[in-house]
Formats: structure tokens, C-alpha cells, sequence
């Protein structure tokens, strides 16, 4: 029985979140420590409703929060793998997603605005039904399933049975090379956005709220983001952030010296949008006010948006030639 | 009668039908650029705009041209009936015609900047105000025998005489309608309320840069030497090269190659080649329209930083490339070609043209700014406000002025219902519930 309720974790977060916002790492700790107790109080509460869990089950985060690259707000993305399948087991969990999603939110994480939470039933699944999905996903590949496919690749087991979460993803791997599949998930990431024009200026919105600030989002991060998760799916890497995936990728991969260019650049960039995006609300914490960056710093940025395609171009070559 | 008599009529009744048609263009480019709940609307008033404007024009309109008068404002030929006129080697008819086309589409720039929020008594009285008080009184002056024809000022087809002082009447619009709901933020940054229909506004495009061969080439108003084949040349070169510009530069300065943009630099550049299409060389009407494209650009965004809405970009298209259009002469006229005024500065004429066109620009897009300010001002005063209301302007002005909408499918409730099925916030709710 945990002795505290939501409303307290939110107070917990309010007190918390401004200091740990200095740092990447710790940002990301306090907000894994807020998710596993809110999920805790979400487990003791439907235990009170339903009972014991009639089977063991596995809690998973994705999008930001499974590759521990949360920013200050950040949304939900989660499911549920629970072992064996049965109608009480399902309602059981899918309850359980309800609760969480319930819970998260009066935490302070906003709900997943395409559905992507374990109170979804197609992000709530035995451990059969999750390998069968998966296998649809990839015999019949649509932008859609290609999507929840990239999605589910950067899971990361929060609460319960860490095991499944992992086994699910090599298993989707090896079908994913033995498909040839690779090229097509790239493909499906590959609307980059510029961020800097040809006069060598930051593009910034010049439209709605945001104008005149630059989406770091779109513009910087999700070009390595994207381009990594296709680097370690290749060498079928089961780590979900970034700078993790970057750190196991062989020298057959990525040359040791440009990894370790990746690697500082990306960890710079998540500390420039910690550092100069506005985090008062969830919307503009990912657009950078470019005119408080030092002259200095204009140029780092810069030089990392425009290293964004190039590690792009670099992954297509790499899948291409793949057999 | 004779044969050039015959053809110079016929050529310029061609050009008479394919300004008319221009018209269509405008009600693509209009409906094209704004929302869905105003397009019959849109589409519906340019119609009613060209039929109150023929009238008048008939009535009054011409006399206040083209009459014998004083350096201001002509004062006979009221309520033409189809005489000839002296001094034209062409049907009287046929240069009327040719004329009101004119008219017509100078109030349809001006009605650019009422779109989506005015009521449709504001577009009724002032159509017939513009016809009377506004449009006229310009013609005039350049064309009619008026001040500034005295000067020299060179304005083949109308880059002032039309499309400046429609522009200008659609500035002082603008301002007093104030901007649409939901254009700007509180802090003042803008808003995109995007046009519904890309492929109506190229199309658009597509009509008028066809119909400007009769604007442009119909100004000849003969056939003589075929000279009507190089001024539409020229406007063609104009239109490409302000297409190819805007392009350009969105895609230097935004990082995208923006359609919307690039279709308003088909448009600047024609707009811009009006006053200058039959006084420039080839070469000059490229450059002429290359930088009408550039200018357009930095134009609608100049407006949208200053917090004036034109939903159209009817004041850059039409006002900053008029401006610029009418001054190209005073850089650009060659000595062959300029039957009026003086060479431009790169032609050995010095400052003097360019002197003058710059002083028509300022006197036709004072007067037709400020009469067009007072005349709204006194329209908003007797039918209590210029504006619909703000519930009026949410469901629409084709529901709200007409009772129907040009899309009655897409737009009637119970689709809107069906619509927020794919809202996210309802898909939210049925999974946390």
C-alpha cells in the first residue's frame, strides 16, 4: 500500500523539476522516479478494484520517455505486455493502463495526443498476441505500421517484467533484417525540416505562437534521433536513448571519431533546449529563443543542424547496401 | 470605313472580353486564398461587385474620365449610348467596354481587402462610392486628359491607375475592418490562416496572367504594326521572371519553395509590367518582373509584422508592385518607345521621368487612400459598422450574408460532428475512460 497520492507526486515534481532541469541526466532520473511511483499508486489501485494481476506483465514507456530524452514536459507514450492471455487478464490490464494514463496526467504529463497508452488496447497485449502484431506489422508494412513499429523499437520496461519488453524487441529486429525492412523505416522518418537556410540564418517560425523562435524538435534532435534508432536496429541493439545507442554501435557501423562527434553534439543539444527553451507549458519547450544564444553558441547549433542530414545521408548509404 | 478601324476594334473587343474574364480569375484567387465558409460568398459578391460597377460606370463613371471637363475630373459623356468618339481609330463601344473591364477590375483588387469579416452592405455601397468618388477621378487625371497626363506620367495599362488605387482603397479596408479573428496572437505574432484551395488560386493565376494579354496588349487600342505582340511579350517576360523570383527568395529566406509565394510573384511581376509594358525593352521587363517577385515577398511580410491583415496580399501584390511598376518606367523607358513623357534614367532621360512617375504614384495613392478612408469612415457610420459580428464571422459569411454555403456538405453540422470524430481530444477521452 504506497501511503501518497498523485496529487502529492505533482507537488513532488514542482519542487523537484526546477533543479533537476540543469541537467540532462538528473531531469531524466527525477522524471523515471515520478513515472515508477505514479505507476506504483496506479498497480495499489487497481489491485483495491480488481484484485492480485492474474499474471505477471511488463510497463513500458516510449517516445521520449523511453529514450530517456524526456524535456521539462513532456507527453505520455506507454503500453503493457502481460504474459498469459486470457479475457480477465485483459480487461485486468487495460484497466491498468486507464489508471496509469489517469494518473500520469495529474502528475504533470499530458496524454498522448495519437493514442499511444496502455489504456489502448493496441498498446495492451498478452506476450502472443504482442509477437503476432509485430509480425503483422511487418508482413504487411504501411506508413502506420512502419510508425507504430518505430515507436515500439524505443520501449523501455518501467514497472514488472523487464524481460518481455526486450525479447519482443530483438524478435522484431531479426524480422525486421530478415525483411529487408530497414531502408523503408528510414524512409518513413525522412521529412527533415531545415533549420538553417542557404544564407547560413536560423529558420525560425514565422508563423503562430512560436514565431521567431527555432523548433529544435523537428529542426535538430529528431534528425539523429531517427537516423540512430536506424543505426542501432541494424546491429540490433536493444538500448533506447540515443547517446546509449550511439555508445554501443561498432566501428563497423559508424567510425569511432564521427560516433564521438554524434554523440557530443546530440548531448549539447539537449542541453541548449534545456537551457534556453521557454518551459513554462508543454508546447513551447521545444523551440529554442535563438537571439539569447552567444555568438558562440549561434554557431554550435548551426553546425549541429546541418550535421543532421549529413548523418542521415550516412545511415541511407549504410542500409542501401545492405543485402 | 476602313480596315484599320475594323481590326483595331476587333483586336481591343477581344481584349475587352478577356479583361472581363480576368474577373474569374479573381474569384479563384479569392476563394482559392481564404476559408471555406466565405467561398460562395467570395465568389458570389466579385459577380455582384463587376455588375454594380458596369452601371455606374455607364452612368457616371465614363463622363468622369473620359468627358470633357477641367485637369481634375471630366464632366460630360454621362450615361453613354454607343456613339463614336473623336480622336480613336476604334468603335466607341468597344473602347467603353474595354474601359469598364478597367473599372471593374480595380474595384475587385480593392474588395481584396474586405475579405472574410465585411459585411455585404459595405461591399454594395461601396462599389458604387469607389466607381464614383475613388477610381474616376485617377483615370482621369493619367488617362482622361487630366493633370498628370500633362506632366508626361506613363502608365500604359493601369499599374496606378488600376492597380494602386484598388490596393490603396483595400488598405484603408483593411485598417478600419481591423484583422480577421484568430490572425493575429496577443503578442503580436501572426497567425497562417491558410487559403482552402492551392489549385484554385494557380489556376487563378493561370486566368489572369492569360487575361493580362488584354489588359496589357488590348492598351495598345489598335492593331497598327502589330505592337501588340511585344507588349504582350513583355508581360509574359514579366510575369515569368516574378514567378521564378518569389520562388527564389522564400526559398533562400524560409528554407521551403512556398507556393502561395511563388504565385504572387506571377502576379507582382504582372502587376508591375502594367505601366511599363509598352515603354521597356525585353530585357527590362525581366529585371522589371524579377524584382516585382523579390519585392512581394519582403512586402507581405513587412504588412503582417506592421499587424495589418490582407488576407488576400491584394496591398503588396497589387500596392507595392503597382508602386514599383509605375516607377520602372522612370528607370527603364527607351527613347523609341516612350510615345509619352521622357526616357528613364538608365536611357539618358536623367531624373525628370522618373520624377514624375514618382509624383503620380504619390498624388493617385494619397487621394485614392484618403477618399477611400473617408467614404468607409461615413459607410461604417450610416450602416452601423463595416464589420459582421464576431459569431457571423465564425459560422461564416456564406451562411451569415446568404443563408447557404458554397460547400453546403463539407461545412453543414452534422459533418462538423463527424469531423471531431478524428479530434484528439476525443480520442484522449475514450482511452483514459
Amino acid at each position: 500500500m504506497t501511503d501518497y497520492t498523485y496529487s502529492e507526486l505533482k507537488e513532488y515534481r514542482q519542487q523537484r523539476i526546477v533543479l533537476a532541469s540543469k541537467d540532462h541526466f538528473e531531469l531524466n532520473r527525477l522524471h523515471d522516479e515520478l513515472m515508477i511511483k505514479a505507476v506504483e499508486i496506479s498497480i495499489e489501485r487497481v489491485k483495491e478494484e480488481l484484485g492480485e494481476p492474474p499474471t505477471s506483465f511488463c510497463f513500458f514507456v516510449m517516445g521520449s520517455a523511453g529514450r530517456f530524452e524526456q524535456s521539462v514536459w513532456s507527453d505520455q507514450d506507454h503500453g503493457i505486455i502481460f504474459k498469459e492471455n486470457s479475457k480477465l487478464a485483459q480487461n485486468y490490464f487495460l484497466r491498468l493502463g486507464k489508471e496509469i494514463a489517469q494518473g500520469l496526467f495529474i502528475t504533470g504529463y499530458p496524454l498522448c495526443d495519437g493514442g499511444v497508452m496502455a489504456g489502448n488496447p493496441l498498446w495492451c497485449k498478452s506476450l502472443n498476441e504482442w509477437s503476432v502484431q509485430i509480425k503483422n506489422w511487418i508482413n504487411e508494412p504501411s506508413w502506420e505500421t512502419i510508425r507504430h513499429l518505430l515507436i515500439f523499437m524505443d520501449g523501455r520496461s518501467l514497472a514488472g517484467e523487464d524481460l518481455f519488453i526486450k525479447e519482443l524487441k530483438q524478435e522484431a529486429c531479426s524480422l525486421i533484417h530478415k525483411d529487408h525492412l530497414l531502408a523503408r523505416m528510414l524512409d518513413n522518418t525522412m521529412l527533415l525540416k531545415k533549420g538553417v537556410g542557404l544564407l547560413g540564418q536560423f529558420l525560425t517560425e514565422t508563423h503562430g505562437p512560436h514565431s521567431g523562435l527555432l523548433n529544435i524538435k523537428e529542426k535538430a534532435l529528431y534528425p539523429y534521433i531517427n537516423a540512430v534508432r536506424i543505426l542501432a536496429l541494424k546491429e540490433c541493439i536493444t538500448e533506447s536513448s540515443t547517446l546509449s545507442r550511439l555508445q554501443k554501435l561498432s566501428e563497423e557501423s559508424i567510425p569511432t571519431s564521427k560516433r564521438l562527434l554524434y554523440e557530443k553534439q546530440f548531448y549539447q543539444l539537449l542541453n541548449f533546449r534545456l537551457l534556453f527553451g521557454d518551459h513554462s507549458n508543454y508546447d513551447s519547450g521545444h523551440f529554442l529563443l535563438v537571439s539569447k544564444l552567444s555568438t558562440h553558441q549561434k554557431k554550435e547549433v548551426k553546425d549541429i543542424i546541418k550535421n543532421g542530414p549529413h548523418l542521415y545521408q550516412f545511415v541511407r548509404k549504410l542500409v542501401e547496401k545492405e543485402p | 470605313m476602313n480596315t484599320a478601324f475594323l481590326l483595331n476594334s476587333l483586336w481591343v473587343m477581344v481584349s475587352s472580353v478577356l479583361v472581363i474574364l480576368m474577373i474569374g480569375g479573381f474569384i479563384l484567387l479569392e476563394t482559392g486564398s481564404t476559408r471555406m465558409k466565405n467561398a460562395g460568398h467570395i465568389a458570389g459578391k466579385t459577380i455582384l461587385a463587376f455588375g454594380i460597377s458596369s452601371i455606374v460606370f455607364w452612368a457616371v463613371g465614363f463622363g468622369l474620365i473620359f468627358g470633357k471637363g477641367n485637369a481634375l475630373i471630366g464632366l460630360s459623356k454621362f450615361l453613354y449610348s454607343g456613339y463614336d468618339i473623336g480622336g480613336i481609330q476604334l468603335s466607341g463601344s468597344v473602347f467603353f467596354m474595354f474601359q469598364l473591364a478597367f473599372a471593374g477590375i480595380s474595384l475587385t483588387v480593392a474588395f481584396g481587402g474586405f475579405a472574410e469579416r465585411a459585411k455585404l452592405a459595405s461591399y454594395l455601397v461601396f462599389a458604387l462610392l469607389f466607381s464614383v468618388f475613388v477610381y474616376p477621378p485617377i483615370a482621369h487625371w493619367i488617362w482622361g486628359g487630366g493633370w498628370l497626363s500633362e506632366y508626361g506620367q506613363q502608365d500604359f495599362a493601369g499599374s496606378t491607375v488600376v492597380h494602386l488605387t484598388g490596393a490603396m482603397a483595400a488598405l484603408a479596408a483593411t485598417i478600419l475592418l481591423k484583422p480577421r479573428i484568430g490572425k493575429f496572437n496577443k503578442d503580436g505574432s501572426a497567425n497562417q490562416l491558410d487559403g482552402h484551395n492551392q489549385v484554385f488560386t494557380a489556376l487563378s493565376v493561370l486566368l489572369l496572367w492569360v487575361g493580362w494579354f488584354g489588359f496589357n496588349a488590348g492598351s495598345t487600342l489598335s492593331a497598327d504594326a502589330g505592337f501588340f505582340g511585344f507588349v504582350s511579350l513583355n508581360t509574359n517576360l514579366a510575369a515569368a521572371a516574378g514567378t521564378i523570383s518569389a520562388l527564389i527568395i522564400s526559398w533562400i529566406v524560409l528554407g521551403k519553395a512556398d507556393v502561395p509565394m511563388m504565385l504572387n510573384g506571377s502576379l507582382a511581376g504582372l502587376v508591375a509590367i502594367t505601366a511599363s509594358c509598352g515603354f521597356v525593352e525585353t530585357l527590362a521587363a525581366v529585371v522589371i518582373g524579377l524584382i516585382a517577385g523579390v519585392l512581394v515577398f519582403y512586402s507581405i511580410r513587412f504588412f503582417e509584422k506592421k499587424g495589418i491583415d490582407d488576407p488576400i496580399f491584394a496591398l503588396s501584390v497589387h500596392g507595392t508592385a503597382g508602386v514599383w511598376g509605375t516607377l520602372s518606367t522612370g528607370f527603364f523607358a527607351t527613347k523609341e518607345l516612350a510615345t509619352i513623357g521622357k526616357p528613364g534614367l538608365f536611357y539618358g532621360g536623367g531624373f525628370e521621368q522618373l520624377g514624375v512617375q514618382a509624383l503620380g504614384v504619390a498624388a493617385s495613392g494619397l487621394y485614392a487612400f484618403l477618399v477611400s478612408y473617408v467614404l468607409l469612415l461615413a459607410v461604417k457610420y450610416v450602416i452601423k459598422g463595416l464589420r459582421v459580428t464576431e459569431e457571423e464571422e465564425i459560422i461564416g459569411l456564406d451562411m451569415s450574408e446568404h443563408g447557404s454555403y458554397g460547400y453546403p456538405e463539407l461545412l453543414h453540422s452534422e459533418n462538423l460532428k463527424g469531423d471531431q470524430k478524428f479530434n484528439s481530444a476525443e480520442t484522449k477521452k475514450a482511452i483514459i475512460q
